[in-house]
C-alpha cells in the first residue's frame, strides 16, 4: 500500500499532510511501522495544540464549565435511582406540596390588609384571627434545604422540583448539542470537500443550494416547522444540523478545502492511484477537521439557544428542557417575577446562557490554536 | 457594472421564486387550516366552515392554490389575512415593517458603532484587565439566552426600577382622545431621523473633501453632529406632537437597549479579532516605520481594513431583522413583523405568515447585494466584472 | 517654511565620518519559555555614503538588528544594553515621540516582500503623501506634494500617473520600485533594505539593486542591505557583516570578507551559495540547523556545527578581533581556517 493511502484521519494539526511527509522523509530508511509514526505524530500535534490551548485561560474556564454541566447530566439518573423519590422528584410528573408557615396580617390598616384578612378567614375558617400563624401549601415554593423532601431550588408552579428539572434538562441540552454539531459537521465537511474537489457544476449547484438555505431565516423557519410537525430533541438537532451543514458552514469549509486541494500531497495521492473518494475522505476531510471542531463548538452554542427559544414559545414536543422551564414560569404568570420568584427564572436562564457561553469560549480557544494571529503575544 | 447588476437581479429573482415556493410548501404542511378555529364554537353551523373554506379558496387543489398565490404575489396582491379579515396582508405588513426596521436600525447601528470603536481600542491596546473583562462581557452578551435576558431587562428597568414602560408601543391612556394617529407620529419620527442621518452623512462627506488638517476635520465633524442632532431635537421640541413623540421614544428605549447590547457584544468581538488579523499584516509595520502617528496607524490603516467583515455582518444582520424580531417584539409587545408572524403561525393565518416570510426573503436578498456592493467600494482589489 | 525640493535631493558626504554607530547592542525577546537572545553584543559602524551588508541564515537576528535601528521591535523585545547612535545621538535614549519623528525622515526602510508593504485599500500616491503629511506638515502644498512624488517616481523609473493606482495594479517589481520611491520621500540619511529583492525574479532583482546603488550614489545616503544571499549583496556593498545566532561573527570590507572569509560559518555560507561573478568553487551544503536561541550553546555559538571546532570553542566565547585592515573575526581558529579549508576540499 502506498504511503499516501495510509494517512491518518485523526490528526488535529492543520499541517497534518506536510508533517507526515516530513516525518517520512527524515526516516525514510528506518523500518518503523507506519501506525507508530502516525500515533507519534498525533500525540505530538495533540500535545502542541493542547499547550497552545492551555495558554488561553478563558478556554480552560469553558472546559471546566462544560465538565460541571456534564457532572450535572450524569448525576441526575443516579439521584433518581438512589436518593430521590420519583413520585416527588420526577422532573415532569413529580409533585410535592410544600407546607409553609404564614402569619395572617397583624392589624387591619387599609383596604388591602382588610381584604387579606377576609381571605384568610375564608381559607382557614372563621376562627382565624389577626396575627395567627397558619400553615399553607403553596406552589411555587421557595428553596428548602431541610425537611423530608428538600428542594434546593424550590418547586415550580406545578409542584415539581426545579433542581431535578435543571439536572434532567442538562442531559437533553448535551444530546441536542451533540446531534446538531455532529450533523452540521458531517454534512458541511462532505459538501465542502466535494464542492472543492470536483468544482464545476457540482460546486455551482451545491453553492447555489447553500445560498438558498442562507436566505431562509432559521428561527422563523423552525417555528413554522415545529408548528407543523411534532418535533422532539433529536429531530430538532438533525434539522439544525442539516440546515447549517448545507448552508453557511459548508461555504466556509469549502474555501478551506480549496486551500488544501492545491497542496502537493493531494497531487501525490492522486498520482499514487488514489480514487476521488479516497482523496476526499482520507486527505481533504482530515485536514479540514480542525476547523470543523471549531464549528462544532459554535454549532452547540447555536443549537442550545434555538432549542431554548422554541421551547420558550412552547413549540416543541419535549417534556422538559430549560426553555420549557422558563415557558412554564411565563405561562403561569411569573414572567416579571424578578427576584420574588427568582428560582423560576434564574436557574434555567442562567443554565442556557452558561452552557452556550462555555462552548463558545472553548470554540474561541480553539480558534486561537488554529489562527496564530489571534494569540496573545 | 450595469451588466453585473442585471445578472444579479435575474439571479435574485430566480432565487426568490424558489424561496417563496419552498416557504409556501412548508406552510401547507401545517396541520388543519384557519376554519378549524370555528369548530370550538357550537353556535356556528357546520356549513359555515365549508363556506369559509370555499370563500378563502382552501377547497381548491393544492397546485391551483399555489399558482394563484404566486401569480397574485407578483401582481402585488399578497391576499387577505384570515385572522384579521378583511384586512389586506400587504396593508398589515406595510404598517408593521417601519416599526420593526426602526427598532432594529436604531439598535443595530448604535451597537455596531459602539462595538466597532470598543473592539478597535481593545485590539490596539492588548492584554489589559479591561480587555479581558470586555471579552468576557462580550461573549456573555453574545451567548446569553436572549428571551431570558430580555425578560430580566424588562423586569429590572421596567418593573423594579420603573424607568421605562413595560412593553407596548404607546401608552393607551395618554393617547386617548389624541389629535394624532400613533402611526402618523411614528412615521414622522422615522422620516425626521432618516433626514437627520442623511444630512449628517452629507456633511461628513463635504468635511472630508474640504478640511485641510485632521484637527479641524475632527472639530467640524463634532460641529456637524451637534447641528444635525440639535436641529432634530429642536424640531420635535417645537412640534405640537411633542408629548406623543416623546411617549413613543420612551417606549423604544428598553427594546433598543436590550437588542443593542446583544449586537454590541458580537460586533465588539468580531472587530477585535478582525483587527488582530490586520495588525499582523506587513503594511502595519510599514506604517509604523513611516513614522505615522499611532492614531493614524490604528484608524487609517488597521481599523479601515478590519472594517470589511464587520460591515458584511452589519448588512446581513439587518437582513435578518424579522427572525431576530420575533423574540424582542414578543417580549416587549412591540407590534412589528416578528410579532405578527408569530401570531399568524399560531392561528394558521397562512397568507399573513407567507407575506411576513417573503419580506424576510426580500430583505435578505437585498442585504446580500448591498454587502457585495459595499465590499467592492471598501476593497479596491475586488472589482465587479 | 516650505521644503525646497532641491534640499531633498543630495547631501554633502564625508566618507570618513560615521553616520550610524551600533555599539554592543544586546536585545532579548521575552517569551513564555524564557528569554531569547536575538541580538547579542553586536557592534558595527556605517559611514556616510557607505553601503553595508548583513548576511546570515533566517533566524540569525539580522532582521532584529534592522528593526532595532528603527525601534520597531514587538512589545516583548527588550534592549538589555548598548547604544545605537545616529549622527552621534543615541536613538535608544529618545522618547517614543522623538523616535517616531525620526522614522522615515532619517532612517527609511524597504521591507522584505514589497507585495505586502502596501495597504491594499489606498492608492499608492496617497500612501506616500501620508509620509509627507506627517513629516512635512504644513510645509508643502498639495500640488508641491504631487510634484515631489512624481519626481520620486521618475527617479525609480515609474510614470507619475501610477501614483493614482492601487497596489494590486502594480507588478512585483513595480511595487518594489514604488517602495523605494517612498523610502526616498524625505531624503533620509540611511535606508535599511531588508531582503529588498527576495520574491522577485533574477532580472528584476538585478534592476532593483542597480537602481538602489545609483540612487545611493546620487543622493549620498547610506544603505544597510540585509539578505540571506551573500552573493547578491556582495555586489552592492562596501562592507559586509556575517551574523550567526544573534552575533556578528565576521565584519570587514566586502572584497576582503568575500574573497577570504575567516570565520568557518562565513566560509561555509559562501560555499553553500553559487556565484556568477565570484571565484569558482565547489558547492557544499551547510549542515545542521541554527542553534536554539533560548539555550545557546556554551563557548562559540557555532561550535556544534563547526567542522573545525576545538575544545576551546566549546568553553570560551571568541571575541570579535581585528585581524588587520578593518577585517574582524570572532573565531579562535581563524588563522587555521585557510589551511583547514584545503583539508576539507580533499
Amino acid at each position: 500500500m502506498s504511503i499516501n493511502e495510509r494517512t491518518t484521519k485523526h490528526e488535529v494539526s492543520r499541517a497534518t499532510g506536510d508533517d507526515l511527509a516530513r516525518e517520512l522523509a527524515t526516516r525514510a530508511l528506518a523500518d518503523t511501522p507506519i501506525w507508530r509514526i502516525r500515533l507519534r505524530l498525533f500525540r505530538r500535534s495533540f500535545a502542541r495544540n493542547w499547550a497552545l490551548f492551555r495558554d488561553n485561560k478563558l478556554g480552560l474556564v469553558g472546559l471546566a464549565m462544560i465538565a460541571i454541566f456534564a457532572v450535572m447530566a450524569i448525576i441526575h439518573p443516579i439521584l433518581m435511582a438512589t436518593v430521590w423519590d420519583p413520585a416527588i422528584y420526577d422532573p415532569v410528573v413529580g409533585y410535592d406540596s410544600v407546607a409553609v408557615e404564614v402569619t395572617v396580617v397583624e392589624e387591619v390598616t387599609d383596604p388591602i390588609s382588610e381584604m387579606e384578612y377576609q381571605e384568610a378567614r375564608l381559607r382557614f375558617g372563621p376562627l382565624t384571627s389577626l396575627g395567627d400563624t397558619v400553615t399553607v401549601r403553596l406552589q411555587p415554593a421557595p428553596p428548602t434545604l431541610a425537611g423530608d423532601y428538600p428542594h434546593f431550588l424550590g418547586t415550580d408552579p406545578q409542584g415539581r422540583d426545579i433542581f431535578s428539572q435543571l439536572l434532567y434538562s442538562t442531559r437533553a441540552a448535551f444530546l441536542l448539542g451533540a446531534v446538531a454539531a455532529l450533523t452540521t459537521v458531517l454534512f458541511a465537511t462532505t459538501v465542502g470537500a466535494i464542492a472543492a474537489y470536483y468544482g464545476g457544476w457540482i460546486d455551482g449547484g451545491l453553492m447555489r443550494f447553500a445560498d438558498l438555505i442562507l436566505l431562509m431565516p432559521l428561527l422563523p423557519l423552525l417555528i413554522v416547522l415545529s408548528a407543523a410537525f411534532s418535533i422532539n430533541m433529536v429531530m430538532l438537532g438533525l434539522l439544525i444540523g442539516v440546515l447549517n451543514g448545507f448552508g453557511g458552514t459548508a461555504i466556509v469549509l469549502k474555501s478551506q478545502a480549496l486551500a488544501i486541494k492545491v497542496k502537493a500531497y493531494i497531487d501525490a495521492a492522486r498520482v499514487a492511484g488514489g480514487g476521488d473518494w479516497h482523496v476526499i475522505f482520507r486527505h481533504i476531510v482530515p485536514n479540514v477537521l480542525p476547523l470543523t471542531f471549531l464549528f462544532m463548538m459554535f454549532g452547540v452554542t447555536e443549537a442550545i439557544a434555538i432549542e431554548a427559544t422554541l421551547s420558550f414559545f412552547g413549540l416543541l414536543n419535549v417534556p422538559m428542557t430549560w426553555g420549557v422551564m422558563i415557558n412554564t414560569a411565563q405561562t403561569q404568570g411569573y414572567l416579571l417575577s424578578g427576584t420574588d420568584f427568582w428560582w423560576l427564572l434564574f436557574p434555567a436562564g442562567l443554565a442556557v446562557s452558561f452552557l452556550a457561553f462555555a462552548f463558545f469560549i472553548v470554540g474561541r480557544g480553539m480558534d486561537e490554536v488554529i489562527n496564530p494571529r489571534l494569540r496573545a503575544r | 457594472m450595469i451588466k453585473f447588476l442585471l445578472r444579479r437581479f435575474i439571479q435574485m429573482g430566480i432565487l426568490f421564486v424558489i424561496f417563496l415556493s419552498v416557504i409556501w410548501l412548508i406552510l401547507q404542511l401545517m396541520p388543519g387550516d384557519v376554519s378549524d378555529t370555528l369548530i370550538g364554537d357550537p353556535s356556528i353551523p357546520l356549513t359555515a366552515r365549508a363556506d369559509l373554506r370555499a370563500r378563502l379558496g382552501l377547497d381548491q387543489p393544492l397546485h391551483i392554490q399555489y399558482f394563484t398565490y404566486i401569480t397574485n404575489f407578483f401582481r402585488g396582491d399578497l391576499g387577505v389575512s384570515f385572522s384579521r379579515y378583511p384586512q389586506e396582508v400587504s396593508a398589515i405588513l406595510w404598517n408593521a415593517l417601519p416599526r420593526t426596521l426602526y427598532l432594529f436600525l436604531t439598535a443595530t447601528l448604535f451597537a455596531f458603532w459602539l462595538g466597532f470603536k470598543t473592539g478597535k481600542l481593545i485590539a490596539w491596546g492588548r492584554g489589559g484587565k479591561t480587555e479581558q473583562g470586555l471579552i468576557v462581557g462580550g461573549v456573555f452578551l453574545q451567548t446569553v439566552f436572549y428571551p431570558w435576558f430580555a425578560i430580566v431587562m424588562l423586569w429590572l428597568f421596567g418593573f423594579f426600577l420603573g424607568w421605562f414602560p413595560i412593553g407596548r408601543f404607546i401608552d393607551a391612556r395618554l393617547w386617548q382622545g389624541a389629535p394624532f394617529l400613533a402611526n402618523d407620529v411614528f412615521e414622522l419620527i422615522v422620516l425626521t431621523v432618516v433626514i437627520t442621518g442623511v444630512l449628517y452623512g452629507l456633511m461628513r462627506l463635504a468635511i472630508k473633501r474640504f478640511a485641510t488638517n485632521p484637527v479641524v476635520e475632527h472639530r467640524l465633524r463634532q460641529g456637524a453632529a451637534l447641528v444635525t442632532v440639535g436641529g432634530l431635537l429642536l424640531y420635535w421640541y417645537l412640534s405640537p406632537m411633542r408629548t406623543y413623540a416623546a411617549d413613543i421614544a420612551h417606549h423604544t428605549v428598553l427594546p433598543v437597549v436590550t437588542l443593542g447590547l446583544v449586537a454590541f457584544g458580537a460586533t465588539m468581538l468580531l472587530t477585535r479579532s478582525s483587527m488582530l488579523e490586520t495588525l499582523g499584516e506587513d503594511y502595519i509595520l510599514t506604517a509604523r516605520a513611516k513614522g505615522l502617528h499611532d492614531r493614524a496607524i490604528r484608524d487609517r490603516h488597521a481599523a479601515r481594513n478590519a472594517m470589511l467583515p464587520v460591515t458584511t455582518s452589519l448588512v446581513l444582520a439587518l437582513a435578518f431583522v424579522i427572525g431576530g424580531g420575533i423574540i424582542t417584539e414578543t417580549i416587549f409587545s412591540w407590534p412589528g413583523m416578528g410579532l405578527i408572524f408569530l401570531q399568524a403561525i399560531g392561528v394558521n393565518d397562512l397568507p399573513l405568515a407567507i407575506g411576513a416570510l417573503s419580506i424576510t426573503g426580500v430583505l435578505a436578498l437585498v442585504g446580500h447585494l448591498v454587502a457585495d456592493i459595499l465590499y467592492t467600494v471598501l476593497d479596491p482589489r475586488i472589482r465587479i466584472s | 517654511m516650505t521644503v525646497s525640493l532641491e534640499s531633498l535631493r543630495t547631501r554633502q558626504i564625508d566618507p570618513t565620518k560615521p553616520l550610524l554607530e551600533v555599539d554592543d547592542v544586546v536585545m532579548h525577546y521575552k517569551i513564555k519559555a524564557g528569554e531569547v537572545s536575538a541580538v547579542d553584543d553586536v557592534s558595527f559602524t556605517v559611514h556616510q555614503g557607505e553601503a553595508v551588508g548583513l548576511v546570515g541564515e533566517s533566524g540569525c537576528g539580522k532582521t532584529s538588528v534592522a528593526l532595532s535601528l528603527l525601534r520597531l521591535l514587538p512589545s516583548n523585545a527588550e534592549y538589555i544594553s548598548g547604544e545605537i547612535r545616529l549622527d552621534g545621538e543615541n536613538l535608544l535614549a529618545l522618547s517614543d515621540e522623538e523616535m517616531r519623528a525620526r522614522r522615515w525622515k532619517d532612517i527609511a526602510m524597504v521591507f522584505q516582500g514589497a507585495m505586502n508593504s502596501w495597504n491594499p485599500v489606498y492608492k499608492v500616491g496617497d500612501q506616500i503623501r501620508e509620509v509627507l503629511d506627517t513629516h512635512f506638515r504644513g510645509m508643502m502644498s498639495y500640488d508641491e506634494q504631487r510634484h515631489h512624488m512624481e519626481r520620486l517616481f521618475g527617479s525609480v523609473g515609474l510614470p507619475g500617473e501610477m501614483l493614482d493606482r492601487y497596489p494590486h495594479e502594480f507588478s512585483g517589481g513595480m511595487r518594489q520600485r514604488a517602495v523605494i520611491a517612498m523610502a526616498l520621500a524625505c531624503s533620509p540619511s540611511l535606508i535599511i533594505a531588508d531582503e529588498p529583492t527576495t520574491a522577485l525574479d533574477v532580472i528584476v532583482q538585478d534592476q532593483i539593486l542597480k537602481e538602489l546603488k545609483r540612487i545611493q550614489a546620487e543622493m549620498g545616503m547610506s544603505i544597510i542591505y540585509i539578505s540571506h544571499d551573500i552573493a547578491v549583496i556582495a555586489e552592492v556593498t562596501d562592507s559586509l557583516g556575517v551574523m550567526y545566532a544573534g552575533k556578528l561573527v565576521e565584519y570587514g570590507p566586502t572584497s576582503e570578507v568575500f574573497a577570504r572569509p575567516r570565520h568557518p560559518y562565513a566560509y561555509l555560507l559562501l560555499r553553500s551559495t553559487p556565484s556568477i561573478t565570484g571565484p569558482r568553487r565547489v558547492l557544499a551544503p551547510l549542515e545542521g540547523e541554527p542553534c536554539d536561541l533560548l539555550r545557546p550553546p556554551a563557548g562559540c555559538r557555532f561550535n556544534p556545527r563547526c567542522p573545525f571546532a576545538t575544545r576551546r570553542c566549546t568553553e570560551e566565547e571568541p571575541p570579535l578581533l581585528d585581524i588587520g585592515g578593518g577585517h574582524k573575526v570572532a573565531c579562535w581558529n581563524h588563522e587555521d581556517v585557510p589551511a583547514l579549508e584545503e583539508a576539507l576540499q580533499r
